[in-house]
């Protein structure tokens, strides 16, 4: 922590600070803590109130002290006498202040201090609700991205020149659609680590063993004209020329070829993502594409059989032919198979997210609980989605055989389908770097639409393209690091820091839509990478169990009954949610004992060392030999 | 660079114990082995067997094959892994392999063929050579066998048949031949009649027994009654009973006619600030009710307390039946059974399971029991659990409670304890409930294994607040289903006693004799039945091993000063300073009937008449604001629980927090898992792996350590490296309780003088005769000649009592 006070106030300001679950209470107790800690006492009332009457002197001078304020984060307006309606404990007043980054209720008059804080970035939509009510009340709803709603009423302003705080808040909440930049673009927080040299692709295509003999990299994309939503360097086999890349990639849906993603280090079966063909209603072939799927089978040796996975249902896919589309025949792919893994399209899953968010929030019925989300098909989608990656493992580690994966444009659903497959396949990325990376990779440079799915910024909320297709690749992996515990570097706080920062746009990592566009705006100059923040506090993040493996497959379970709701994420608003044991905390104190307990190991088998040394004339065939240290992996 | 080979790990090779074992068979290599390699109880005989049988391995066990040989003996199917370990013909019988299933477990027998499966009875005929055997078991285990290409024919179809043939579906008669099996030789019985009981857990059997309780609970104003002794005044109630102190024994005979069983308000903790807790059946209401007896009715109800508030628990908690219907539906759902024709899709499997209702009556019981112990936390009242029978949710709320309030109950030893107070000798009908003989199908409820699974809820909300693991509920679990413990055989502790053909034949006179310290002659010399509670009979020593783990905090809190912890609670209900208000909690609301208590209402409770008035509302309101901290669970921050061992362990009850016990309902749910991480399994918690990781660091500390201590030139050096750790373990608040430390600390005078660091030497100068001889015990081994093995075990050290299995592990 001491490396900077900066990288503290970040932790404190952010909603992410929840440890791991709870909602705005418990950062709360945290801040009471911190105090009592700070003041090294045990009467908490007293403490509180003179804290309360700090806060109320501090608000006459707006001060920096009580918001903890970003660098180039600006207070923007503020208002007394605002009435958050909560949910959980009913009408709470308090003051509202709208910065350009955040959204900050506070409330003194309870015990203990009421605080809510949020990046402006979550709110996917401000709205008024009903007219002023007969008392000159306003109300309004602010609707977030992260599964919450909240609703403020304030009093109508009687000098109607000046803006209330929700216009205020409604121009920066959506930077974008009012011609204005997003917070990250003004956010200048120097740290430690620049995150933006965590994924170098030459770098990771090296570790995997690439170029090798069959396999090279292109430069055919190296300025985004073959494919706008690609990254510059492609890894294709060595038999097809650029030249046949560019007719293939009129072939496919957005000129998305099918590039590889992963080879596996021993069989050099591998791992391609693509879009779908577009054979259309007429069954349209391309010579080069059936040429470069045939030499991606050839590149493995070990087997004769390309399996061709479409994550769609089979109805979509053939629907798709209408519109161009379609997938591969068996006729014109010979030795190829084609699964179809039946997973639904973006508006689906946007459509079970809605559900689950009316079902978890802000009640939730105990007695129906589980056919409530059963209802969502939430789980079912979940489901769906890890056993398309199971299969997709499977072929490749048991089956040795190289597949392709795609759906329509090839950056949903396969990048979900990929990267699952992928922490499947390979330890490295189940370490927090090789997570990074792989995220990098998989997501960023292959082109998932952030920009589009999420609608940084951007006040139109019932946006089509809008679906929450990162967080449920994220509740995969969750899922997979409920079932096996210590095989993940990162702990579920990753997980949800990750999560929190894809919306808050304070770091530029998930802005724009593709790596071309990306570099246009120069976003690695212009914001910072969330893997700096990240990277600067690892210890934050560590999983103590995590135990490294370098070459163990994880296959996991995926039936329904063997998968669980992610209550610490979709649920953590409510406050009866808490969590029973402090499990961050635990977690960095196990952290603690286990480096401390391995340093006095060291020292005390050096000791044993030295003395059986000075006295190996006694005895023979010290045992001491024996100890190995204890591996551990912090 | 990825580099090296792309293993895939056969996981049993990765587990700790297996590897352990494996390395040791590496020595066994070139003798020749006994390719049979069972190792048989006294009197066993192998009926059948098939080599070359491979086992499916569950997830926790790591998923994958096992191959070995497949036995079928009169008394279980047992497998053997082809690498196991040579039986050692001297040690003690183990009732069952870590593979093994008794037959009585046994529920159904599937015969897997290439094309069919088949149900195997008795009297059918198999028509096809089976290539699979799965054996679904009552404790909702499934075992999988799968026969290889070279398993002779004739040897699968023998064994599939001998199984089917020999294993009982349970029914009258039945079950003695399996005991019989089981436990009938001579040898077997004589080695039983050897074997002591723990003496580190509290039996409640004897007086002593219970006086101890009062004591560790720190209660006063209570004493022990043997007015019961000879089980003449209810026969459902154990021999001893605590009533207050104030109630002499005829004053208290005539108590038992206004409780429905003779089961009067009888006390059973005592919360550290001051609150009792009791539990009684319904009242008789068609009694007379005499001046005197009421005077006494109403001391039996309030002990030395102002206040008593009465708990209803016979209407809004699920009766047995209902509790019996959800878990005839949760075991159907969870053991997706191939044989029958239900098979509920995954899609519908979270909706089917809600119907059930099991997890409902999970969350009703938790609820009840939250609502009891924050009433407790208030202080200085007596909380009465009241059910018609008090033979059923009365001991699933009063355990509950106290697993909750008190850190002791959460320790194996503790839990014990509170299993013999609680259900054992209490009265709950094991033997009807259970229903081995097949013969009540209309009791037959599993009340126990409610209770079990509440205590997971609390487990798995609150892991480390427990010394006992999943692993040994799930033991106990899995042991119910036997019908071989004593502990279970019976209803009540008369029919046990008879049983054991032990009714105390002399007259004991009240307050009298001191029973005799237990593993004296008085020992039953001609018990069949071994209590559950001997698990060395019933699991090796690996599997034991992951019965606990080590607590982050002391699980002993300080001694208490005669309970009073209580000091700057608001005493609300002291304004309203009625002696004797009663108040009813029924569906979470505080009321006051008239007819509460049937002497008060109608014109007999003259007596009382005068002091009853109407309970102000503060006092109600006072009491609701009690119950209210637990529905909103908002009352603390877990900050401050953290550090209150007698903050209570209040579950979340929320829809989503109160969960299907995977590990053990999922087990059978055999699922195409390849491979899985060497260290992981689908539900074993992270917290068991670390411990195993800390306690290998420990090892190799005390080694470490130890080594240079026998160096004779500097001695001093490594006992402060290792004190200095203990207070650095201290500090840091995490693995190791403080207690330990004095245990740990080599001292240069050894010798019963020591005493006086242990914890437990508060009592030694209250309770003389069993404390000592305990104290005795413990120093031969405290301060004996294995000390480093003493420090490197974790266990419930830092108590009262000793770690449980010390004395025959090593």
């Amino acid at each position: 922590m001491e490396e900077s006070g900066s990288v503290e106030s970040l932790c404190s300001s952010t909603t992410t600070r929840s440890d791991l679950s709870s909602g705005t209470r418990r950062s709360d107790a945290e801040l009471r803590v911190r105090t009592k800690l700070q003041h090294n006492t045990l009467h908490s009332v007293p403490k509180t109130a003179t804290k309360g009457k700090a806060f109320e002197k501090v608000y006459k001078d707006p001060s920096k002290e009580v918001l903890p304020l970003l660098p180039e984060e600006i207070i923007q307006d503020a208002a007394k006498d605002v009435t958050y309606i909560c949910p959980f404990i009913g009408p709470i007043r308090g003051t509202l202040t709208v910065t350009n980054y955040r959204l900050f209720f506070r409330c003194t008059d309870r015990e203990p201090v009421f605080v809510l804080d949020l990046p402006l970035g979550v709110l996917s939509r401000v709205e008024k609700i009903g007219a002023a009510t007969s008392r000159g009340d306003v109300s309004y709803g602010l609707v977030c991205k992260d599964v919450r709603n909240l609703r403020f009423v304030h009093k109508e302003l009687e000098d109607s020149l000046k803006k209330s705080v929700f216009e205020v808040l409604m121009k920066f909440a959506f930077p974008v659609s009012n011609n204005m930049s997003l917070f990250a673009f003004e956010y200048k927080q120097v740290f430690p680590v620049n995150g933006w040299k965590v994924y170098d692709p030459l770098a990771e295509y090296k570790r995997q063993g690439l170029p090798n003999e069959s396999w090279r990299i292109s430069k055919v994309n190296d300025h985004y004209e073959l494919c706008d939503s690609y990254p510059a360097a492609l890894v294709v086999p060595v038999t097809i020329t650029d030249e046949e890349l560019r007719r293939v990639s009129s072939f496919r849906a957005k000129g998305r070829i099918p590039v590889l993603s992963w080879i596996h280090p021993e069989s050099q079966a591998t791992v391609v993502r693509s879009s779908q063909p577009m054979v259309g209603q007429n069954g349209r072939r391309c010579k080069e594409d059936e040429k470069l799927l045939q030499a991606i089978m050839d590149a493995n040796a070990q087997s004769h059989k390309l399996f061709i996975f479409d994550a769609r249902p089979t109805v979509n896919a053939a629907a798709n032919k209408m519109k161009g589309g379609g997938y591969e025949s068996e006729d014109a792919y010979q030795n190829a198979e084609l699964v179809f893994l039946d997973i639904h399209n973006i508006h689906v899953m946007r459509e079970s997210l809605r559900k689950l968010k009316e079902v978890v929030y802000p009640n939730i019925e105990d007695s129906h609980w589980l056919s409530n989300l059963e209802s969502t098909h939430w789980l079912e989608h979940i489901k769906l989605i890890l056993a398309g990656a199971l299969r997709i493992a499977d072929k490749v580690e048991s089956g040795k055989t190289s597949v392709v994966v795609h759906c329509s444009d090839g950056w949903d659903r396969t990048a979900q389908l990929t990267s699952l497959a992928l922490i499947m396949l390979d330890s490295h990325y189940r370490t927090i770097r090789g997570f990074q990376i792989l995220l990098e990779k998989e997501w960023l440079s292959f082109g998932h639409r952030f920009q589009l799915r999420l609608g940084h910024g951007d006040k139109n909320h019932t946006d089509a393209d809008r679906s929450p297709i990162f967080l449920q690749f994220i509740d995969c992996v969750w899922q997979m690091t409920r079932q096996f515990p210590a095989a993940f570097e990162f702990n579920e706080y990753f997980l949800i820091t990750i999560l929190d920062h894809l919306y808050s746009c304070l770091f530029g990592t998930f802005l724009c839509n593709s790596e071309q566009q990306r570099l246009k705006e120069e976003v690695p100059k212009r914001t910072v990478s969330l893997w700096s923040f990240v990277n600067s506090q690892l210890e934050e993040f560590v999983n103590p169990l995590y135990v490294h493996y370098p070459s163990h497959v994880l296959f996991p379970t995926v039936g329904i009954r063997h998968l669980q709701l992610w209550v610490s994420y979709y649920i953590r608003w409510n406050p009866r949610m808490r969590p029973q044991e402090p499990v961050h905390q635990r977690y960095k104190e196990l952290l603690a004992k286990r480096a401390e307990l391995q340093k006095r190991v060291e020292e005390l088998q050096r000791e044993a060392a030295n003395r059986t040394a000075s006295s190996s004339s006694e005895r023979t065939g010290s045992p001491t030999l024996s100890i190995t240290p204890v591996q551990t992996f912090v | 660079m990825l580099t090296g080979s792309k293993t895939t790990f056969k996981v049993r090779q990765m587990v700790p114990d297996m590897k352990e074992r494996m390395l040791s068979h590496s020595n066994f290599h070139a003798r020749g082995r006994d390719v049979l390699g069972l190792c048989c109880l006294p009197g066993e005989c192998v009926l059948q067997r098939a080599v070359l049988v491979r086992k499916k391995l569950s997830a926790k066990e790591g998923g994958g094959w096992l191959s070995g040989t497949l036995f079928c003996t009169h008394f279980r199917v047992a497998f053997v892994p082809q690498d196991s370990r040579k039986p050692d013909d001297n040690a003690d019988p183990v009732l069952l392999g870590d593979h093994d299933v008794a037959l009585a477990s046994i529920d159904k027998v599937v015969a897997v063929g290439p094309s069919r499966s088949k149900l195997v009875t008795p009297s059918c005929s198999l028509k096809f050579t089976p290539e699979e055997l799965v054996l679904y078991c009552r404790d909702l285990r499934v075992l999988c066998f799968l026969f290889d290409r070279l398993t002779p024919d004739t040897q699968a179809e023998e064994i599939t048949y001998t199984i089917a043939k020999t294993y009982q579906p349970l029914k009258p008669g039945t079950i003695l031949s399996f005991q019989n099996a089981a436990l009938g030789s001579i040898e077997m019985k004589q080695f039983l009649s050897n074997r002591r009981r723990d003496p580190d857990m509290n039996w409640f059997e004897c007086s002593a027994d219970w006086e101890q309780e009062l004591e560790r609970t720190g209660a006063t104003g209570w004493r022990v009654s043997s007015v019961n002794d000879r089980f003449e005044m209810s026969t459902s109630l154990p021999r001893f009973s605590v009533v207050p102190q104030r109630v002499l024994d005829t004053e208290l005979k005539k108590t038992f006619a206004h409780f429905n069983e003779g089961r009067i308000p009888r006390w059973c903790w005592r919360h550290p600030r001051g609150s009792d807790l009791l539990r009684m059946a319904s009242f008789q209401n068609n009694i007379y009710h005499e001046k005197d007896d009421i005077r006494n009715l109403e001391l039996v109800l309030f002990g030395g307390q102002q206040l008593c508030v009465i708990v209803d628990l016979g209407e809004e908690m699920p009766s047995p039946a209902d509790i019996q219907l959800a878990h005839t539906r949760l075991r159907t759902l969870c053991l997706g059974d191939i044989s029958s024709s239900v098979s509920v899709p995954d899609d519908k499997w979270l909706s089917t399971l809600e119907s059930t209702r099991w997890l409902d009556y999970t969350r009703c019981c938790l609820r009840k029991a939250a609502e009891v112990a924050c009433l407790l936390r208030g202080g200085h009242m007596t909380v009465v659990l009241q059910e018609p029978e008090d033979r059923d949710m009365n001991c699933v709320v009063c355990s509950l409670v106290q697993v909750m309030c008190d850190p002791h109950c959460r320790t194996v030893v503790g839990f014990q304890g509170l299993l013999q107070k609680e259900w054992i000798t209490a009265g709950h009908k094991f033997l009807s409930r259970i229903n081995y003989h097949r013969d009540c199908d209309k009791e037959e409820a599993p009340v126990f294994l409610l209770f079990l699974d509440c205590v997971w809820q609390l487990w798995a909300q609150y892991p480390a607040r427990f010394q006992l693991t999943e692993h040994y509920l799930l033991a106990l679990h899995d042991s119910v289903h036997l019908p071989l413990f004593s502990s279970f055989l019976a209803n009540c502790q008369r029919e046990r006693c008879r049983r054991s053909q032990h009714l105390p034949q002399s007259y004991t006179p009240v307050n009298g004799l001191r029973e005799l310290p237990m593993g004296a002659p008085e020992e039953p010399v001609d018990p069949p039945f071994p209590p559950v509670w001997d698990w060395v009979l019933q699991y090796s020593s690996q599997r034991r091993a992951r019965f606990t783990q080590p607590v982050s905090q002391p699980a002993y809190p300080p001694p208490l000063l005669n309970g009073n912890l209580n000091t700057n609670l608001d005493r609300i209900w002291h304004n309203d300073g009625l002696p004797g208000s009663v108040f009813l909690l029924s569906r979470s609301s505080f009321s006051c009937p008239s007819n509460l208590l049937p002497w008060r209402s109608g014109n007999s409770g003259s007596y009382w008449k005068s002091h009853r008035r109407a309970p102000s509302s503060e006092g109600l309101s006072g009491l609701e604001r009690l119950i209210r901290a637990c529905s909103l669970s908002e009352t603390s921050d877990s900050t401050t629980t953290l550090h209150d061992p007698y903050e209570p362990l209040l579950p979340l009850l929320f829809g989503p927090c109160v969960r299907v016990w995977r590990g053990c309902y999922l087990r059978g749910a055999l699922h195409a898992q390849a491979f899985s991480h060497p260290m992981s399994s689908c539900s074993q918690h992270p917290l068991e792996q670390l411990a195993w990781e800390v306690q290998q660091l420990r090892d190799k500390l005390a080694q470490a350590s130890v080594r240079p201590h026998q160096n004779q030139s500097k001695r001093q050096e490594p006992q402060r490296l290792e004190s200095n750790l203990n207070q650095n373990a201290n500090n840091g608040t995490f693995l190791f309780s403080s207690s330990r430390t004095s245990q740990q600390q080599p001292s240069p005078g050894r010798g019963p003088a020591q005493s006086s660091i242990l914890p437990r030497a508060q009592r030694t100068a209250s309770d003389p005769p069993r404390a000592s001889q305990k104290n005795n015990g413990k120093h031969t081994f405290l301060f004996g000649h294995q000390e480093p093995q003493s420090v490197s075990r974790y266990g419930p050290s830092p108590s009262a009592k000793l770690p449980k299995h010390k004395g025959n592990s090593h």
